[in-house]
């Protein structure tokens, strides 16, 4: 029970931290919304990419990427600043740390898809289904790879490069899930090194079941085993740090 | 071990070839407010490190309140409080929050959460920065606000690392005036730069040089052995006889 309460207090605190800093907000809410819109009006009718029952998994999935970078600098910050060393010498246990920074996140992910797909039924009302639903819920998944992958980046960087290591992510998860351009054109061997990454499969995996068509189990099954693997090298190197520090 | 709050045997803690620790015995009795001064890299921060829990000693082990750092660190984490040389606060949250806060890390709940946060509101005079975030807090209210917060879980020793570090006089003598407020209520363990507050807050002083405490004593006391006129001479007496 005491475990379960300085969990939910760190949940609380790591929320704050995140909602009240003004680019954060821009980043996890605004900028891929504005892109969903943007594309939509832009190239919508053009390129079957752009579609909102193609693009706004694809959204979801990308917003998902900037969790890695606010969960990454506000772990960071923490190491690097004295707050967590005080902490550190209250009974809290590294596990209670890490679920308090994961737990942080998933509202915000949960309400990243809400809204995206709120807006994406509103500029195209033909995608409402209970399809959304599922796809709200798997998406939480997805959040959670992102995550595992904020923790993992969060130990392993200061506060000064935390910022690129997570942009390559987001550049990763931007470029490799095809979200932006026709994957048809590229070689064999490119596209093959896209579909044993995370990112591609996120966005195939939301897509798939948008669409209902049923292909969504080697996607799932692709983000399980990372979102897996990610976490238990997160936890590892979160311990590991918090040992050195 | 009856009327100690803290007793260090053997402690040592080398960092590659260089020993932070050496060899360190010391026993602290309860309610004391002991200083432990000594120039860079004498120790003072690494022997605080090893007492709250950061720091594993190489060997050697510590007991406060009779609990031992190495067998029973949790137990020991639950009855101690750090205030540390950077300011260590939630920058994005209030001062109420991070009170709050801290307070729901030691599970202290309900009416005792209250009656504590308001206790402490009222001993630090935060009420006028109560629901300001600490962010935009000067120096001085983020560093009362730092020790502030050690103090939510009622601890039964407190370490203070350097805790005016930074500050300007009004703000230090300000911290100074709270800080005797704390004495004979908990065992308070400070580390200074400053000859001053050691002489003006401490029972008692320890000088730390190379690890090893050198000399060890009441300000008075320090000032006789060394036949120094002031505090600061018999300091720099005893640290520079360390080096010789």
């Amino acid at each position: 029970m005491k475990s379960i309460n300085r969990i939910f207090s760190l949940t609380i605190r790591n929320l704050k931290e995140i909602l009240r800093d003004p680019l954060s907000l821009i980043f996890l809410f605004l900028l891929p919304l504005v892109m969903l819109v943007l594309f939509y009006f832009l190239f919508g009718n053009l390129t079957i990419q752009f579609e909102i029952k193609y693009f706004a998994p694809g959204i979801a999935a990308f917003g998902g990427a900037f969790i890695s970078l606010f969960m990454g600098i506000l772990i960071a910050n923490d190491r690097s600043s004295a707050f967590l060393t005080r902490l550190y010498t209250t009974p809290t246990k590294s596990y209670e740390f890490i679920l308090g920074y994961a737990f942080a996140m998933f509202p915000i992910g949960l309400l990243q898809t809400i809204l995206f797909f709120l807006v994406s039924a509103l500029l195209d009302s033909t995608i409402l289904s209970w399809n959304i639903l599922l796809v709200i819920v798997v998406n939480l998944l997805v959040t959670m790879l992102f995550i595992g992958f904020g923790v993992f980046f969060g130990s392993l960087c200061n506060e000064k490069s935390i910022g690129g290591f997570c942009s390559i992510l987001i550049m990763g998860q931007s470029v490799l899930s095809g979200m932006w351009f026709p994957i048809e054109g590229l070689s064999k061997g490119f596209i093959t090194f896209m579909e044993v990454l995370p990112f591609r499969n996120s966005v195939l995996l939301l897509q798939n079941i948008m669409l209902g068509n049923g292909e969504y189990f080697k996607p799932l099954l692709i983000i399980i085993a990372y979102t897996i693997s990610i976490f238990a090298i997160s936890i590892f190197t979160y311990a590991k740090k918090m040992k050195q520090k | 071990m009856e009327n100690s709050a803290i007793k260090i045997v053997n402690l040592t803690k080398k960092y590659k070839s260089v020993i932070a620790v050496d060899d360190l015995s010391l026993e602290i009795k309860k309610g004391e407010l002991f200083g432990l001064l000594g120039v860079n890299g004498a120790g003072k921060s690494t022997t605080i490190k090893i007492l709250s829990g950061l720091v594993k000693p190489d060997s050697g082990n510590a007991f406060i309140l009779d609990k031992s750092i190495i067998k029973e660190p949790n137990v020991v984490k639950s009855f101690i409080a750090v205030s540390l040389q950077e300011t260590s606060i939630a920058r994005n949250l209030t001062v109420k929050e991070n009170l709050d806060f801290y307070a729901s890390i030691f599970n202290i709940k309900g009416e005792e959460k209250k009656r504590k946060i308001d206790e402490i509101v009222s001993q630090f005079n935060l009420n006028e920065v109560l629901n300001k975030r600490a962010k935009h807090l000067s120096g001085g209210w983020q560093r009362k606000l730092s020790i502030a917060l050690s103090l939510v879980s009622s601890p039964k020793v407190l370490f203070l690392d350097e805790p005016t570090l930074g500050l300007d006089v009004l703000a230090r003598r300000e911290l100074w005036k709270t800080i005797k407020e704390l004495k004979n209520k908990m065992t308070i363990i400070l580390t200074t730069h400053y000859m001053e507050e050691a002489e003006a807050l401490c029972d008692n002083i320890a000088i730390m040089v190379n690890g090893k405490i050198k000399d060890i004593g009441t300000s008075n006391e320090l000032i006789e052995k060394t036949e120094a006129k002031n505090f600061e001479d018999a300091f720099v007496k005893i640290a520079i006889g360390g080096n010789e």
